[in-house]
């Protein structure tokens, strides 16, 4: 046991010489890390005294000897632990800046490690005055307590322990400055521990206004308005792992959020006074300040009116008439009218029973006249009112004199003349006022700004002389036309000329047939169509091919099988008036030809009508290899088996790629009666040089013929 | 004899059992105490939706999805220095070795491409905007571009469905849907959410109902896709020689017919059926006046273009958007196909451009001047961006863009944005972020934010567990704010 005593006793030695030359210490690396040992080493001491005072209240338990021997070695390991705390600790204060409520902890600390040495002597001497004895030891736990508080305040702060007790006392939330609301609450969560009256590392204090304003050694903390230069916010934007950053690592850190609201504090100006309804609501400082805490009231939303019931609020929403709150247990209220053929103006009488609570008011589009604008002259808490495109002509706003809250009021799309505006131009409240679509021009509106610079007046955004081309005609009907159908056309602008042509060139202004009825047709035609207007181009060119029911046959056959792949529904699709899509290849309208050549057989019966024309519609995609026919034959006969050719023709191939497109061929017959015909087209067999494919077989996409 | 005691130590009386029970169960009385919420009605333990969870910015939306993913190269993100490096190979310092679709990733080379459409700068602001969108280049300081989104996923399906979703597998509500659920209907006789489609002449990619699903959300929440035709919701005139007392007779006859039914099996679906009768019926009378577009005036219709007035292109969609918005539907959400282009760049883009750009400034200005703007958010955006390197072949004359899920840009412009401003920025290669991620999960916590909901409470419990918007992930963008 000897030799630990004088371990201790030689620590203590050591200790309080270096106490007393603590400001001459220069401590080499591997010392500084026993320095940082302290916050871990202090548990012992603790923890050993308390078992002392434990043991002995115990004491009866023990035999008298084994007692002695037992608190002995206690307090022995007490005052070794003790000591060495201490030691470690006066390394760790080297070079620190804690002002003064590390002088008392160092000072307390020193006292301990003797005073342990002390009792632990006095303890083993044969003194027999029991009482001392067990004095000295409880003493030496009141002394433990006191130290161990004072070093608690240098790593918590000052009233670690009983500041929850303190902090709930309510404030008035209006009354109550930004700062204080949700700036202190961040800094005294993660800084004014290090940076208080007490501990002010790098001579920094936070916690009074003044000396945070002064800054530290190094300089001002911030510059109010310039965050970017601000040393503080800088210092907690660095990466963690540099010397500079704060709050330290190890220490609780700053979220982006709080970084953000610092940010923005500094950014408006680093007020510590200024109330949150001083500030703009929409400053982005404020709407930080809104997130972080639920209880901050929104300077722009802040009503002291009592909130109306919600029963009644319930009541009186019906399907064109809303009504709720702006949000969440929030006494304001908004109401929407809509469709204004339901639109009766008792609807807008029985607001009164919310006209305290109402603050915004959208009656836009209904029938609303100037008489009635004086049931909303009771509503004096109203910042927004709507009322674009109402029947309004301006007499009826100076009911809204009364309206001294009205911020916005929007009135595009009415009657109201610059004259009538003059009402509400003396608001108080005044911001905006959207004057769009109205008898007001362009040149009151900047004599209105002049005279009002404080009110924003929106006018016509959109200001583009340029001419624009008007969009194409609109065919009506789709698909193949029956054999009483008619073209027609349309436009939905108002006032609008189309011109047309068929099977001819593009129409133009002045070229072209114009539209007034539809256009009855015989065949299969090429239609193209513009619309012109006074004030616009005339537009693009619609273009598309109108097909036409023809001659039907009694009977269809095909004479030789489409590929497996696209067999469409048979000899049917050829004639069920069924147009395919040029890029959705497997639908029943489309045949589908690659090995073989197209062969279909047409059989009108024994009294053959007089047919002149051919027509067949096909796919033109040439990136899916899908080509038009090489060559279409025309066989005619009394039936399948005695035939001649009437007609053939060869086509030339495509020179390149085209935007795929529904495509038809028209042939002229030398005109005649034949019970029979057979119709051969040829797929193309090798696909040219250009192609992607080329010297493959290429397709050929067949979906309807026609006869004439 | 040692056996007998041990055996006697586990024969516990009554009196001893009930005895150190009393301990137990006092102690988790006591822990309790510190757990207030502990024995609540499993219910949502957060506000009831139906309205905001504090006072809000916006109060619809308008979303404008551009389907397919426009190069943001080519329109928003300027690069100068892939014009300077054309042709070169992209560094493998920027590369990464990130993963990249099937379609390119067995390119030997990855040869770097400049826009060969020229920037300029535009307003206060000082955007930079191609050539390709001279309308939005004159809105620009109502707009606030995000140049750093990025996803998760680099195919357009599960991109698309994690966009407007907020997972990559399907089921889950849809962001409209969810604002539905959380916001509730302003105006009773129109859906409250509402999908538009129309398709461009670029290469395009599907769009399908799983987008604007309700998933688990009350079927009420699903959104009302309108047709492309000249009739926008189908089937909702009355058939000729039937008049509408006829029609109330018929569905008060119904509704007593389901309610019947419902007190049989309590179904909800039945309620929310009944619901939707009774709100087709109103929408008889609403509707006709919001689809028809003739009555617009004429300088609207020069504002969006004429193509405006031919039902199932962009710009009439973007008219019938404003309309509906202002009508008070809350969330409308356009989809435009198109927009896919891993070839023809040149030939694609401008066209898609022209499609789009006119209506969906004048969209902006068209808001503006009835003071809607500051009430509506618009969205600008997509499920992911392009490379900034050439897929397939690199000519004089073309090129393509493959898919690149590591930035992209999107914009918002209306309620409660942070207006003319652009946040976040990419490398010069326009490959990586370089400052200022936003996360698909971020921009929802966002939206949803400006909307007056706090992305974390606005729940629905379903399969046991609690979900969200942003499910597990998410943080609020306040750079984005106004």
């Amino acid at each position: 046991m000897s030799p630990l005593k004088n371990l201790t006793l030689f620590i203590l030695f050591l200790t309080s010489f270096l106490f007393a030359f603590a400001d001459r210490i220069v401590l080499p690396v591997w010392l500084q890390v026993a320095g940082r040992l302290h916050p871990v080493l202090l548990h012992l001491p603790i923890g050993i005294i308390v078992l002392a005072v434990f043991l002995l209240m115990l004491r009866s338990q023990f035999k008298a000897k084994q007692f002695r021997k037992l608190m002995s070695y206690c307090l022995v390991i007490a005052a070794l632990t003790a000591s060495l705390t201490a030691f470690f600790g006066l390394l760790l204060s080297v070079g620190g800046d804690y002002g003064e409520a590390l002088q008392r902890h160092k000072v307390s600390g020193l006292i301990l490690g003797w005073l342990s040495y002390v009792v632990l002597v006095f303890y083993q001497s044969s003194s027999e005055i029991k009482a001392l004895k067990r004095g000295g030891i409880v003493l030496l736990f009141a002394l433990l307590i006191f130290v161990g508080h004072t070093g608690s305040v240098l790593t918590h702060g000052e009233n670690f322990v009983l500041a929850p007790l303190q902090t709930s006392q309510s404030v008035a939330l209006q009354d109550t400055s930004l700062y204080q609301l949700a700036v202190k609450p961040i800094l005294d969560k993660k800084c004014f521990s290090c940076h208080n009256d007490l501990k002010a590392k790098g001579k920094f204090v936070m916690t009074s206004m003044e000396k945070f304003i002064q800054g530290g050694e190094s300089g001002a903390a911030f510059i109010s308005g310039n965050p970017d230069s601000s040393r503080m916010i800088q210092y907690i934007q660095l990466p963690l792992e540099h010397d500079n950053h704060m709050p330290p690592d190890g220490k609780p850190q700053l979220s982006q959020f709080e970084i953000n609201l610092l940010h923005a504090w500094v950014k408006s100006g680093a007020a510590f006074e200024k109330k949150i309804s001083d500030y703009n609501p929409v400053d982005t400082l404020v709407l930080l300040a809104n997130t972080v805490t639920a209880k901050l009231p929104d300077a722009n939303t802040d009503y002291t009116f009592k909130p109306a019931s919600a029963d009644l609020v319930k009541n009186l929403n019906t399907p064109f008439r809303t009504i709720f709150p702006l949000y969440t247990n929030s006494p304001a209220l908004q109401a929407d009218f809509f469709v204004k053929e339901y639109f009766k103006i008792e609807a807008l009488k029985e607001l009164n029973k919310i006209k305290e609570q109402l603050v915004a008011l959208n009656l836009s589009k209904m029938p609303v006249r100037d008489d009635d604008l004086s049931l909303l002259s009771a509503f004096n808490n109203l910042e927004i009112l709507n009322l674009n495109f109402t029947a309004i002509t301006g007499s009826g706003l100076s009911n809204l004199k009364t309206c001294t809250k009205l911020k916005s009021v929007s009135l595009s799309g009415t009657k109201v003349t610059v004259e009538s505006l003059k009402p509400i131009l003396e608001l108080p409240a005044i911001q905006t006022l959207y004057i769009w679509n109205t008898s007001i021009g362009e040149t009151h509106k900047l004599e209105l700004e002049r005279a009002h610079p404080k009110i924003r007046f929106i006018h016509t955004l959109f200001k583009d002389e340029s001419i624009l081309a008007l969009s194409k005609p609109i065919l009506v009907n789709e698909g193949v036309l029956k054999k009483n159908d008619l073209i027609q056309l349309k436009h939905t602008l108002p006032g609008v000329t189309i011109r047309y042509t068929l099977d001819g060139p593009a129409p133009d202004s002045i070229n072209g047939t114009p539209y007034h009825e539809p256009i009855q047709i015989t065949e299969t035609v090429r239609l193209r169509a513009i619309a012109c207007k006074d004030g616009w181009y005339c537009s693009n060119v619609f273009e598309s091919t109108i097909y036409k029911e023809g001659v039907n046959p009694l009977q269809v056959e095909l004479l030789s099988p489409p590929d497996k792949q696209y067999p469409g529904e048979g000899a049917g699709s050829l004639t069920d008036g069924r147009k395919g899509f040029v890029d959705i290849f497997k639908e029943p309208a489309w045949l589908g030809f690659r090995d073989n050549n197209f062969e279909a057989g047409f059989d009108f019966g024994d009294n053959p009508p007089t047919l002149t024309k051919f027509v067949v519609s096909y796919a033109d995609n040439l990136g899916a290899y899908i080509f038009p026919p090489t060559e279409i034959q025309i066989w005619a006969g009394t039936n399948k088996n005695k035939l001649v050719l009437i007609h053939t023709e060869k086509f030339t191939e495509p020179k390149t790629y085209r935007t795929p497109q529904m495509s038809f061929i028209s042939l002229m017959l030398p005109p005649s009666k034949h019970s029979y015909y057979k119709v051969v087209a040829k797929p193309i067999t090798k696909l040219p040089a250009w192609h992607s494919g080329k010297g493959q077989k290429g397709w050929l996409f067949v979906d309807e013929v026609f006869f004439y | 004899m040692s056996k007998e005691f041990t055996d006697h130590r586990f024969h516990l009386t009554r009196r001893h059992f009930l005895g150190k029970l009393s301990l137990g169960i006092g102690s988790a009385a006591l822990g309790s105490l510190l757990i207030p919420d502990l024995f609540l009605k499993s219910e949502s333990p957060l506000t009831s939706p139906g309205l905001p969870h504090f006072a809000p910015k916006a109060k619809r939306v308008i979303y404008l999805f551009q389907n397919g993913a426009p190069s943001q190269l080519e329109s928003f993100d300027y690069k100068p220095l892939l014009n300077k490096m054309t042709g070169e190979e992209l560094p493998a310092s920027i590369r990464m070795g990130q993963r990249l679709t099937g379609m390119t990733s067995g390119q030997s080379k990855f040869p770097l491409v400049g826009s060969s459409f020229t920037f300029n700068q535009y307003g206060n602001s000082g955007a930079w905007v191609s050539e390709l969108f001279p309308n939005i280049a004159k809105v620009v300081d109502d707009i606030c571009f995000i140049k750093t989104m990025h996803t998760e996923a680099i195919n357009h399906d599960p991109a698309l469905t994690f966009m407007q979703t907020g997972a990559q597998q399907g089921n889950r509500p849809s962001m409209g849907s969810w604002l539905s659920y959380g916001l509730g209907s302003e105006n009773k006789n129109l859906p409250a959410f509402c999908v538009l489609l129309s398709r461009g002449r670029g290469n395009g990619q599907g769009v399908y109902s799983k987008l604007w699903t309700n998933g688990f959300l009350d079927s009420v929440h699903q959104g009302v896709q309108f047709s492309s035709s000249e009739e926008r919701v189908l089937y909702l005139k009355d058939p000729e020689g039937r008049d509408r007392a006829d029609r109330r007779n018929m569905l008060d006859q119904l509704a007593q017919l389901n309610d019947l039914n419902y007190k049989e099996f309590g179904d909800p679906e039945i309620k929310a059926r009944v619901q939707q009768y009774e709100m087709a019926y109103r929408m008889q009378t609403a509707v006709p006046d919001l689809t028809d577009l003739t009555k617009e005036p004429d300088n609207i219709i020069k504002m969006y273009g004429s193509d405006c007035l031919v039902p199932g292109t962009y710009a009439a969609n973007c008219l019938l958007a404003r309309k509906l918005s202002e009508a008070g539907v809350r969330f409308v959400q356009l989809y435009h196909q198109g927009w896919d282009q891993h070839g023809n760049m040149v030939g694609e883009m401008p066209l898609q451009a022209q499609d789009t750009d006119r209506a969906t400034a004048a969209l902006i200005m068209d808001l503006k001047q009835r003071g809607l703007l500051d009430e509506t958010l618009v969205i600008w955006g997509t499920e992911f961006g392009r490379t900034n390197y050439c897929q397939g072949n690199l000519s004089k004359e073309n090129y393509g863009r493959d898919h690149h899920p590591r930035c992209y840009t999107m914009w918002m412009a209306g309620g409660g944005v942070k207006a003319g401003t652009t946040y976040g920025e990419t490398d010069e290669f326009g490959y990586n972020i370089a400052r200022d991620p936003v996360h698909v999960n971020d921009f929802h916590a966002t939206v949803l934010h400006l909307m007056g909901l706090n992305h974390e409470h606005l729940t629905y419990k379903h399969l046991g567990r609690y979900y969200r918007l942003t499910d597990v992930a998410g943080k609020l963008v306040p750079g984005l704010l106004a």
